[in-house]
Parts: C-alpha cells; sequence; structure tokens
C-alpha cells in the first residue's frame, strides 16, 4: 500500500512538472520568446530590452508609447494622469499621477493595521524615492546616466549620501520635489526635452520604498509594481507573470493608440478595440538563446506563440526579401510582420590610438586620416549586409538612422566600396605593406564573430594590407570585450547601439568628447566644434534648426573617417495565428497586457483534427491574409 | 661459415629497434596508415612553404554556399571562400598543433617522469605525483579553457606592456602541454623505477657516474619506446582537442582549422549546406584514423614482449 502512495505521489508530481507551466495556468495563456534573458529586474538595474520588456510589465512608468504608432514614436500617460505641464524655459515639468492606483499586495506592506499586506495607494512620493534610488551610493544604478546633472540637487543629494555613509532619503530635493499626494514637480538645470522619453524607460519604474526596505538586493525576484501583471515566478530559462487582479481600470482603444487599417488590418487587432487591460491572464516568457530552439518551438505550433526567423532559415522561409515575403507553408501558420531596428550597428576607430586615430605629429595625423578612410572604402557594406543579415536592408550614410528626427541625407560615398580608391588613399599618403600598423579586430568568442573578422581580413587584403598584419583580438566574453572597448585598448570597435529613445540626441551624444571611454563615446571622438555644437543642440527640441546642427556635426565625423556607419538591421516577426498582437522589440516595452490569445473551440477543434489542419482551424485570417500588405512601412 | 651460423649472427645484430621495424613494416594496415600520415605530413609542409592553398582566406561574394564546382572543388562558405583550399590548409594547422604538443608535451612528460622515477619515494617524487594529480583530476577541456583564456590575457598585456606580439597564438598550445604531460610521465616513472634497479644502473653508481648523467644518459634513452608511442597519441589527440576548442571557440586564432570549419558548419547544416561539414570531417576522419592504427602498430611493434 505504501509502495502504490509512493508511486502515485511520484507520478503525480511527474505529471505536474512535465505539464508545465501552461497546462497548469488557468484562463488565457500566452507563450513569447526572447533570444535572450534578463540577469536583474530591479528597475535600476534593468539595462537589457530583456529586463525591461518584464520590468515595465510589473512596475508603472510614468508615460509609455502609444501601442500601434512608431516611426515616429508617439509617447502617452500612463500612470501619469495627462501629459506634462512644461514652464516656458522648459525648465520646470509638472507631472500628475492617476488617483487610485495600487501597488499589488505584497508581505511588504503588512502592518497591525494591514495583516493581509494588501498594496498601498501610488503617489508622487513613490516616483521621487525611486529615481532617487538611482543616485544612492550604494545602489549600482545603471539608468542613472540618464538624469545625472540634469535635475536640479539631485546629483548633490548622491555626493552627500557619499560622503556621509548614509543615505537619507527623506532629505528634500530641489529639483524633485512631491508637491502634493499626486503632483510631481521635476526642475531641470538647463532644458532637457528628451526628459519625458526617459520616464518611458523600465530604470523610471515606480517601486515602493517598503519593497526596498524588505528584500533588498531580492527586489529583483521579488518585484513589488503596480502595472499590468505580477512576476510569478523568474530563472535563467523562463519567467512567468500573471494578470495583476488590483491593476486600474484600462480600456484598449486602438483609435488612440494609431491603428491604421492599411498597416494593422491583418492582425486582427481591431477586434480588441474596448477590451480592458491586460487581456491574457498569463504570459509565458521563454529565455532561448539558441535559434534553432526557437524556431523548432515555433514551428510546433503548440509552444511558443512568437519567434523571429533565425538567420540560417531565412532562404528557407522567405520568398521574397524585397520586401520580405514568407512562404506559403509559413503564411498559413503564422502572422508575419518585419520592423527596421530602432538602432543599428556601426564600427569606429579608437581615435586615442596613435596609429589609427589622433597622433601630435601632424604629418601622422594626417597619414592615420587617410589610413581610416582607406579601410572605409575598402568596407562592403553589401558585403556585410548579404552575409550576415540575409541581404535585407540598406546602409545608410551619416550616424542618424531613417526614421529618427533629426535624420538627414549626404552623398553615399562613404558607404562605397572603393578598392581602387583606398590603395590611392593609401599610396599617397606613404603607406607600404612594410610600414601598415598591425590591424587588430577585437571580438567576443564565436563563430559569426570570427567570421566578421575574416570577412574584415578579406576586405584588407584586397586594398594591399599584409594578412600577417591583420589579427583577430579575441576575448572570452563579451563583457571582456567590452571592458577592453571601455579601457580603451582597442583600436576598433564594432557594435550595435540600440536606442534609448527614439531621439537623434541618443545618438549624437555617442561622439560627444566628455562621453569618451569609459562612457558611451566608444571611439573617445573629441572634436572642438563637435563638442560645441553638441552643447548647443543639446536642450533644443527637434527643429529645423536643431537639424542643421546634426548635419553639420554628422559632416565632421564623415570628414574625420571616426568609422564606418551605419546600418539597421530589419527583424523579421512571426506570431501564431491565435494570437492577436502588434510585436516589436523597439523602443516600446509594456505590450503584453495588448496580447490576446484566441481560446480554442472544442468543437471546432475536433472539426479541425478532423479536416488534419490542428493549427489553422481558430485563426480569424488565414493564407496570405497573414502578411503585411504594406511594402513601405519605413 | 654455415647457414645456422648466419642466422645467429643476423639475431645477434639485431637490437631492439630493428625488431621493431622489421615487426613495423609487416603490419600491412601500419604500414598503410603511415604513408597516409605521411601524405598528411607532405600536404602540410607543402601549405607551409606556400606551394599550395595559399588563397584560403580570399572572399568571393557572388560565389557564398555554393556547391562543389571547378572552381571550387569541395564548394564554397557563406564568404565565398574556396572550402577545399582551407581544410587543405587546415592540414598545416593540425600538424603544428599535433607536433608542438606533442614534441613539448612528452619531452616535459619524460624529463617529470625522468626525475620522478628516479628519486622515488623522496620528496621529488611526492611532489611530482601531487602536481600530476592536481592537473589529473580536473576536468580536460576546463582546465584548457581556463588556462587557453589565461595565457591568451597574458599574451594581450604583454602586447600592452612589452610590444612582445605573437605570443597569444600558443595560447592553446600551451594549454594542451599544460595538461598532456601527465600521461606521459606517469608511464615514464613506472619504467624508469623498473630500470633503475637494473645492473647496468647500479654499475654507473658503483663507478661514480653523477645522477643526472645517469638520468639522462642511460636510463631515459631506455624510455623512448614509451615516449614514441606516446608522442604519437599525444599528436592526435592534439589535432583532436584542436578541432574540439575551436569548435567551441577556444582554438587557433589568425588561421583556419578544421574545428574552426566544423564550428561554421553548425550553422549550415540547419540550412541544408553541408560542404564545410563534410570536407572538414572526412579529412579530421581519415587522419585520427590514419594516426591510431599507425599508433597500434608502432606501440605493437615497440613492445618489448613482443618484439622479443
Amino acid at each position: 500500500m505504501r509502495l502504490i502512495t509512493f508511486v502515485g505521489i511520484v507520478l503525480s508530481i511527474f505529471l505536474t512538472v512535465s505539464c508545465g507551466e501552461r497546462k497548469t495556468a488557468k484562463g488565457k495563456v500566452y507563450w513569447h520568446s526572447e533570444d535572450g534573458a534578463p540577469t536583474k529586474l530591479d528597475p535600476i538595474e534593468s539595462a537589457t530590452t530583456y529586463a525591461n520588456r518584464i520590468t515595465t510589465a510589473v512596475y508603472d512608468t510614468l508615460y509609455e508609447y502609444k501601442y500601434l504608432k512608431r516611426h515616429p514614436y508617439e509617447l502617452k500617460p500612463n500612470l501619469a494622469a495627462n501629459m506634462p505641464e512644461i514652464s516656458e524655459d522648459g525648465l520646470v515639468y509638472t507631472i500628475k499621477i492617476k488617483e487610485g492606483v495600487k501597488f499589488i499586495d505584497d508581505a511588504c506592506f503588512k502592518t497591525k493595521e494591514n495583516p493581509k499586506g494588501k498594496g498601498r495607494e501610488v503617489v508622487a512620493a513613490d516616483f521621487v524615492y525611486s529615481l532617487k534610488r538611482h543616485f544612492d551610493p550604494k545602489n549600482s544604478s545603471q539608468g542613472s546616466w540618464l538624469w545625472r546633472g540634469r535635475i536640479v540637487g539631485l546629483d548633490d543629494w548622491g555626493k552627500a549620501a557619499r560622503e556621509a555613509g548614509t543615505t537619507d532619503y527623506a532629505a528634500k530635493i530641489k529639483g524633485l520635489q512631491a508637491t502634493d499626494k499626486y503632483t510631481i514637480q521635476i526642475t531641470l538645470t538647463e532644458p532637457y526635452p528628451q526628459i519625458l522619453y526617459t520616464f518611458a524607460m523600465g530604470f523610471a519604474s515606480v517601486v515602493p520604498q517598503e519593497a526596498v526596505e524588505k528584500y533588498g538586493k531580492q527586489l529583483t525576484t521579488n518585484p513589488v509594481g503596480s502595472g499590468p501583471f505580477m512576476l510569478k515566478s523568474f530563472n535563467k530559462t523562463k519567467a512567468v507573470l500573471v494578470k495583476n487582479p488590483t491593476y486600474r481600470k484600462e480600456v484598449f482603444d486602438i483609435h488612440y493608440e494609431g491603428y491604421d487599417e492599411e498597416k494593422h488590418g491583418f492582425t486582427g487587432i481591431k477586434a480588441l478595440h474596448g477590451k480592458t487591460l491586460p487581456i491574457v491572464d498569463t504570459v509565458i516568457i521563454s529565455f532561448m538563446k539558441q535559434d534553432v530552439a526557437r524556431w523548432n518551438s515555433l514551428n510546433k505550433g503548440n509552444e511558443i506563440q512568437f519567434g523571429t526567423i533565425p538567420k540560417d532559415q531565412i532562404d528557407n522561409a522567405l520568398m521574397s526579401k524585397k520586401p520580405p515575403k514568407v512562404i506559403e507553408k509559413l503564411a498559413k501558420k503564422f502572422h508575419f510582420d518585419y520592423e527596421r531596428e530602432s538602432g543599428f550597428v556601426f564600427s569606429v576607430f579608437n581615435m586615442t590610438d596613435p596609429a589609427f586615430g589622433y597622433s601630435d605629429d601632424p604629418k601622422r595625423n594626417e597619414m592615420n586620416k587617410a589610413l581610416r578612410k582607406a579601410i572605409r572604402k575598402a568596407f562592403d557594406w553589401q558585403g556585410r549586409i548579404d552575409v550576415f543579415y540575409a541581404g535585407i536592408g540598406e546602409p545608410f550614410v551619416g550616424i542618424i538612422p531613417p526614421g529618427i528626427s533629426g535624420y538627414s541625407e549626404f552623398p553615399k560615398d562613404s558607404i562605397t566600396r572603393d578598392v581602387e580608391g583606398a590603395k590611392k588613399l593609401l599610396k599617397d599618403a606613404g603607406w607600404t605593406a612594410e610600414n601598415l600598423p598591425v590591424f587588430e579586430y577585437p571580438n567576443a568568442a564565436s563563430t559569426t564573430a570570427t567570421q566578421f573578422f575574416e570577412q574584415v581580413r578579406g576586405w584588407l587584403e584586397e586594398i594591399g594590407y599584409p594578412r600577417k598584419k591583420i589579427k583577430q583580438k579575441e576575448f572570452a566574453t563579451f563583457g571582456d570585450l567590452n571592458k577592453s572597448m571601455k579601457e580603451r585598448k582597442n583600436i576598433i570597435n564594432s557594435y550595435g547601439w540600440g536606442l534609448d529613445y527614439p531621439d537623434a540626441e541618443n545618438v549624437m551624444q555617442l561622439f560627444y568628447g566628455p562621453n569618451a571611454s569609459p562612457g558611451s563615446n566608444a571611439s573617445n571622438f573629441d572634436h572642438p566644434e563637435y563638442n560645441e555644437l553638441f552643447e548647443k543642440a543639446k536642450p533644443m527640441p527637434d527643429s529645423e534648426e536643431r537639424t542643421k546642427l546634426y548635419k553639420r556635426m554628422t559632416e565632421i565625423l564623415l570628414e574625420e573617417c571616426v568609422g564606418m556607419f551605419g546600418f539597421s538591421r530589419t527583424r523579421l516577426k512571426l506570431w501564431n495565428k491565435n494570437t492577436i498582437m502588434y510585436p516589436t522589440r523597439e523602443i516600446l516595452s509594456n505590450v503584453f497586457k495588448y496580447v490576446d490569445v484566441i481560446k480554442k473551440d472544442k468543437k471546432k477543434k475536433k472539426n479541425t483534427k478532423a479536416d488534419g489542419n490542428g493549427n489553422a482551424g481558430d485563426a480569424n485570417n488565414s493564407g496570405d491574409a497573414g502578411q503585411k500588405n504594406t511594402e513601405n512601412k519605413e | 661459415m654455415t647457414n645456422e651460423q648466419n642466422k645467429q649472427e643476423t639475431i645477434k645484430k639485431e637490437t631492439l629497434w630493428t625488431k621493431a621495424v622489421r615487426k613495423f613494416f609487416r603490419d600491412k594496415m601500419g604500414v598503410i596508415s603511415f604513408s597516409i600520415v605521411c601524405l598528411y605530413a607532405l600536404i602540410a609542409l607543402g601549405v607551409a612553404c606556400g606551394f599550395w592553398a595559399t588563397e584560403w582566406s580570399e572572399l568571393n561574394p557572388d560565389m557564398k554556399n555554393t556547391g562543389p564546382s571547378a572552381d571550387f572543388w569541395l564548394g564554397t562558405n557563406i564568404l565565398g571562400q574556396d572550402i577545399y583550399q582551407r581544410a587543405i590548409f587546415s592540414t598545416k594547422t593540425a600538424f603544428e598543433v599535433g607536433l608542438v604538443v606533442a614534441l613539448v608535451a612528452t619531452m616535459l612528460g619524460a624529463i617529470v617522469g625522468c626525475l620522478s622515477g628516479y628519486f622515488s619515494g623522496t620528496w621529488i617524487d611526492e611532489f611530482f605525483l601531487w602536481i600530476i594529480g592536481c592537473i589529473d583530476c580536473i576536468p580536460f577541456y576546463l582546465f584548457v579553457a581556463a588556462v587557453g583564456f589565461a595565457v591568451n590575457t597574458l599574451a594581450q598585456n604583454l602586447n600592452a606592456s612589452f610590444g612582445i606580439e605573437g605570443f597569444e597564438y600558443f595560447a592553446m598550445h600551451i594549454a594542451m602541454i599544460a595538461t598532456f604531460w601527465t600521461a606521459t610521465a606517469r608511464l615514464v616513472r613506472g619504467e624508469v623505477i623498473k630500470i633503475k634497479h637494473l645492473e647496468f644502473v647500479e654499475a654507473a653508481h658503483a663507478i661514480g657516474v653523477p645522477g643526472p648523467k645517469i638520468i639522462f644518459k642511460h636510463i631515459l634513452p631506455n624510455t623512448f619506446h614509451i615516449l614514441l608511442v606516446q608522442a604519437t597519441i599525444a599528436f592526435v589527440s592534439a589535432i583532436k582537442s584542436e578541432v574540439i576548442l575551436s569548435y567551441l571557440g577556444l582554438g587557433v586564432k589568425n588561421t583556419v582549422s578544421w574545428g574552426k570549419m566544423i564550428a561554421e558548419a553548425t550553422q549550415e547544416v540547419p540550412a541544408g549546406i553541408y560542404s564545410n561539414f563534410f570536407a572538414a570531417s572526412a579529412f579530421l576522419f581519415v587522419l585520427v584514423m590514419a594516426f591510431n592504427i599507425f599508433a597500434d602498430a608502432l606501440q605493437d611493434a615497440l613492445d618489448p614482449k613482443k618484439v622479443s
């Protein structure tokens, strides 16, 4: 008898575990996938897209982006009751927050009067506290740079805490105050029009002080927010979010969110108009770094419902690349969409490296400039796109990607390959195979990174660079590579930059002298005119005048040949037809609340099985209807 | 002189080595394998001298992922590079790694094994056994990866601080040598313990020959049959390890190897492109098989019990 009981217990545990979260979850379940995993979910450390997506789902931010309005993006109030009142000089922001918004129930709120730990109301002081946390010397904030030197008194508060060795959160800051229970007043040191974008980022999530005090470093796995979801579980492979039962009443108004029949009609999202958010009860997020695993899971039809097309499957999955269009077999099962990333990939020289960058010797300085230009001429953007980005997309001239405010057109010579021109430049500048410096191409150890290197080596060999002088500088991890970059040890840095917010200022600061490594300026470019123009443009909102300044700054970058830029990759997205959404991984982050899943009708399921078509049975679209019609979405 | 006398004379002149050679050449599989290894060595030598496979890194952007053709015998990879040339060039990489690792690891193992065996029972022996034990108890690839990265970092620092270049190329070699010598050392130690009690060593002691001379002139040469077999085993292990380490991204740098080709193939096979995979695997398989059979034949030929 005991044996039977034991076997029974073991079997039931086994079945429970093997059935997984999806089968045990009640209600509608959406199963999402990401190609990387977050490590920390504390808002002050949520620096990655993966972390940001979860933090914004469980915490509230003052603002967020309209779900369907993209390129250009548009902010809308989230926790804030409306858009801010901004003083005429652009220095004082007054923001009202919604009344009656509550944090989730949690043990951190337990008191004698509140023994069940009912979530308390979110107040303006919570936002003030959350922003102060970034400047608390005890915290390792990764988002403090967004507000450093921008808000009156905030830096001084952090400095005082560092000097005193203790942090006084009760101390008032002149530029960051809760003037009443629902009003936040922010005073800036100088106009900073991008500040509203920063309030839509996960870094600016509103955290209750009680939770931080109770959980400390464990807040990362015990988030206590007021967002649409609550974190049920989180590990390296999976996060599970469940609907927040106390979430405020929020209704999906597709027209307000930017609905356009031509762009969004194929998704069926129109059916969600008027629905209360969030729509699904559970969101499972699988962190699957392996492309093959993600692709297989998506194609199984009953596992992940969203995925991207892996690089090695693009030729099999697409029937055309311009514009991207999936084959019929996939179009029957999935909705398909493509989107240019809000960022770009580029390579920049380390301008402090005497062999390639600036030199005190004027003659050598000119020689180095010619060398950089020759390398740029050898760079084959189309070749790179063909090999590593499936031939989808085109490079752009300058540093501001098309579609971002401040973008200007330039002649294409900086992205046009010219081997003979490169050879001539080298010859005229006095470079020979003997005196060319060793070109070390740094990367983190991976097959793709090695292929990047081999491609660059091939290009440089064509312009007469001796093979033995082109070397790979391989690092064990991306962290090691990044460290070397921050320590200015690399001669060239190739990486991707994802925009934190959809404004060109976020790009132009990449070359601002004072931001040099270990700051975001990996090229360590420090040009007096560029710096001056940047400072002049910094307080300006998007305008013709600012665009003019940015144009001149870009010309300087091109003339000095700071690097090879740039290319915005195209994301190819597939989602199962039993889901309704318009997915993105650019700029927007709090998107799970808009997702709906069509639950299978049992009778219909039987019929579908009889037809031998298990997947497409209950989709509201089929065949080519699953593809986006618009060709030029950018 | 009678036939019987002639036969006895021949037997008298035959040493362990001549017997081994005679026995080896009687083993057909051994000879065939040896010929294949020689052919590979010839290919590697030709590559090193720049006779062939000189365009292994050349890009052909219009010819990416093509199948076998008259221009590209084994097709091209994603960058349009000639897979045949890359596979041929990788032979040099394999031999380079194999030779360096086998020679240095065997020499190191021989020296440590000799010292340890000669001083068996003393603190010197204990010390070496402790080191060998420590190294052997660490999982091989973990240890090699750790040493490889440490040496690589050291090389980068040397380059940055003193301008010493090229040291990073040998990071993986050093990592493999650091692990491969222990097996040789153990075997040699056992053999030396046996040899040091033989009459000729005792005689050398009796006439006052110094210890180091006894070790390296009289004892070490008598372990050469072990060293030869161990060197061949180390050679083939080094080649296999290089492939695995390159596959893991820890292998050779600035060059191509079969491991790197197989690593590239992992991205191509799911898309139905097999050229890299088949080319590298076939070259590796034939060499490793040939070397294994050759090593077995050599072991049989040099085994004193079998030879006698």
